[in-house]
């Protein structure tokens, strides 16, 4: 391997740029034509325009990117992160035309793309996942099986979604009542009265654990992650580790992982998503994504592991001589996500020139960002600008670390969330880590903006 | 430069298709469409000779040629840019013709060159009555969204 094409932008092409040319990699960038002046342009060997601004005309054009790649001599492709990195084709294009795919093979994507099939593959593998009973006759065979998976529990459609015949119950006498009002809504919204039951996790956090397949049937892990602040599922501030979780379950969380990844031989950077439920102490597994995740530096912060780099190391086949034992955690690392949105306006995206650009600098403070003074925020992509990572000897001396650099965090010319992250940064649920995943949406934001006395 | 984008002109091959028209003609800003359902309305390209040609070999890059080139060309002369990055060939396939010499008259619908991506060959048409002027691309040379391919004259 010795030539990379780089079918990305913002903040994860500069990274990767970076990254490779430090393994003495050449470099090759394939932009769209609003990318062409961006840092990571200047910082590649070569640029090449795929096509206009709007994504579908070129970075979403998986035959545009492999046809670069070809045409500028390139052996290896990274996809980066979002865009084309999780599309089969994409990989199985560069594996029919002889280009090294920076991630997973094309078969591992698509065993743990469909949500069926990786469920299937946790189910084979021993890991977790939500109980559930089959198809229930009437209410007494459902009061029968909550009481044998315990309260409280959610009763669900077999023929459909949405809402629709989903009651919550935490006792027989409720699950009773319910039944029939829950099987009679399913029947008028689907044809359809045919309830299943599953335990509901009242207060859940997003835990998922960052592995690395070596592609020789070693997965190894690089710990785990917290990502509860969410808003629409949009993940906004991630920590590693994820310090609510008891240590042994943390154990059983990493095998679990590992496991799951380990029974496809999977290669390459991986995370695997778990819904952990708070009141009970267990978790459940949710996805599999199979590509390098933006919130990856807090992984990186904690293991002192350069992700990126062991993405292509494992791609040229010469992977590192790495051990689960090596692999050791230390600190606290978190991580903000900086948008270009406007919290009091409904979170519109705020796009336009940067005038002023004063990002945090100090010990354990690190900016992934290919903002500078003078960049314009380009309408046509995702509005996240930045990411600021910290890192400390704890929670607690991470999250003033954090509070600090937010508050010396200055950017003028466009409207950004750093205001609303100082605030959720402030509240006393945050620094107690009292958290959930509908924290920010259902206790914080309701009364964002209200005057305080 | 125009918006339209191959899933744009994919929906109008579809709507094409299931039609009762006989011929489609369509003009929007740089972009010239023919369709027609009639086997003799166009010969047909054979391109199999040019799906298995070698890769382009890796040169140190040419400064792709983005902005018009001030001063180089007569205001009369209008750039014909490619429409998204691909491979360019100047004929219909290896050893033929040139789609278009230099001195020639060009019509909108006459065709210029063809820019393969991945196998896939997509025609580029003058789009304008004139003269060819300058052919800026090599023959197999890997181009860029936007880069200038050709000059034409104008007709007055």
């Amino acid at each position: 391997m010795r030539r990379v094409l780089v079918a990305n932008r913002g903040e994860i092409a500069l990274r990767i740029v970076r990254a490779a040319k430090a393994l003495g990699l050449e470099t090759v960038l394939a932009a769209s034509a609003a990318d062409r002046e961006s840092v990571a342009a200047r910082e590649a060997d070569r640029v090449v325009t795929l096509g206009p601004a709007p994504a579908r005309a070129s970075y979403l054009d998986a035959n545009l990117v492999v046809h670069a790649a070809k045409a500028t001599g390139c052996d290896a492709l990274h996809p980066g992160y979002g865009f084309l990195s999780e599309r089969a084709s994409l990989a199985r294009l560069c594996e029919e035309n002889g280009v090294t795919f920076v991630g997973p093979t094309s078969a591992s994507i698509e065993a743990v793309g469909d949500k069926l099939a990786a469920r299937r593959l946790a189910k084979a593998a021993g890991v977790a996942m939500t109980p559930g009973s089959a198809k229930l006759a009437n209410a007494d065979e459902a009061v029968a099986f909550a009481s044998e998976i315990g309260f409280p529990v959610v009763t669900k459609a077999s023929a459909g979604g949405g809402g629709r015949g989903m009651v919550v119950a935490h006792d027989a006498k409720s699950l009773a009542a319910g039944f029939e009002r829950a099987s009679v809504e399913a029947k008028e919204a689907f044809g359809d009265g045919t309830l299943y039951l599953e335990r509901y996790v009242e207060r859940a956090r997003h835990v998922e654990v960052q592995v690395l397949g070596l592609g020789d049937g070693r997965v190894l892990h690089f710990g785990e992650r917290d990502c509860s602040m969410q808003r629409r599922y949009q993940k906004m501030i991630e920590e590693a580790p994820a310090s609510a979780l008891p240590d042994a379950t943390r154990t059983r969380l990493h095998k679990a992982a590992v496991d799951l990844l380990g029974s496809i031989n999977y290669r390459n950077a991986g995370t695997v998503e778990f819904l952990y439920d708070v009141e009970r102490d267990d978790f459940y597994f949710m996805e599999v994504n199979a590509r390098i995740q933006v919130e990856h530096p807090v992984s990186e912060m904690i293991t002192g592991a350069d992700l990126i780099r062991l993405q292509l190391e494992v791609a040229a086949g010469s992977p590192p001589r790495l051990d689960q034992r090596d692999i050791v955690t230390s600190g606290h690392a978190i991580e903000t996500r900086i948008l270009a949105e406007d919290p009091r306006r409904g979170f519109l995206p705020s796009p336009g020139r940067i005038t002023r650009w004063r990002a945090p600098q100090g010990e354990g403070v690190r900016l992934d960002t290919a903002i500078e003074e003078g960049s314009l925020v380009s309408p046509y992509y995702d509005s996240m600008i930045a990411k600021l990572i910290v890192h400390a000897p704890d929670r607690p001396r991470a999250v003033a670390r954090l509070r600090g650099a937010l508050e010396a965090f200055e950017v003028a010319g466009i409207a950004t969330n750093i205001g609303l992250l100082r605030e959720v940064t402030a509240h006393p649920d945050f620094l107690a880590n009292q958290l959930d995943t509908r924290w920010l949406e259902s206790v914080f934001l309701p009364h964002y903006g209200e005057p305080r006395g | 430069m125009n918006d339209i984008t191959p899933r744009d002109i994919e929906a109008l091959l579809e709507t094409f298709e299931s039609s009762n028209w006989s011929e489609m003609k369509l003009k929007i800003d740089g972009l010239e469409l023919f369709l027609s359902k009639s086997p003799d309305a166009r010969s047909s390209v054979d391109f199999s000779e040019y799906a298995d040609k070698a890769p382009a070999p890796v040169a140190a890059p040419a400064a792709p040629a983005l902005a018009p080139q001030h001063g180089a060309a007569p205001d009369h002369w209008i750039a014909v840019r490619a429409p998204n990055l691909g491979t360019f060939y100047r004929s219909p396939k290896p050893g033929a013709p040139p789609y278009v010499a230099l001195g020639q008259k060009v019509e909108p619908m006459t065709e210029l060159c063809l820019i393969e991506v991945m196998k896939l060959f997509t025609s580029v048409f003058a789009g304008l009555s004139g003269t060819v002027r300058r052919v800026l691309v090599e023959d197999g040379e890997l181009v860029e969204f936007n880069q200038l391919l050709f000059l034409i004259e104008l007709d007055s």
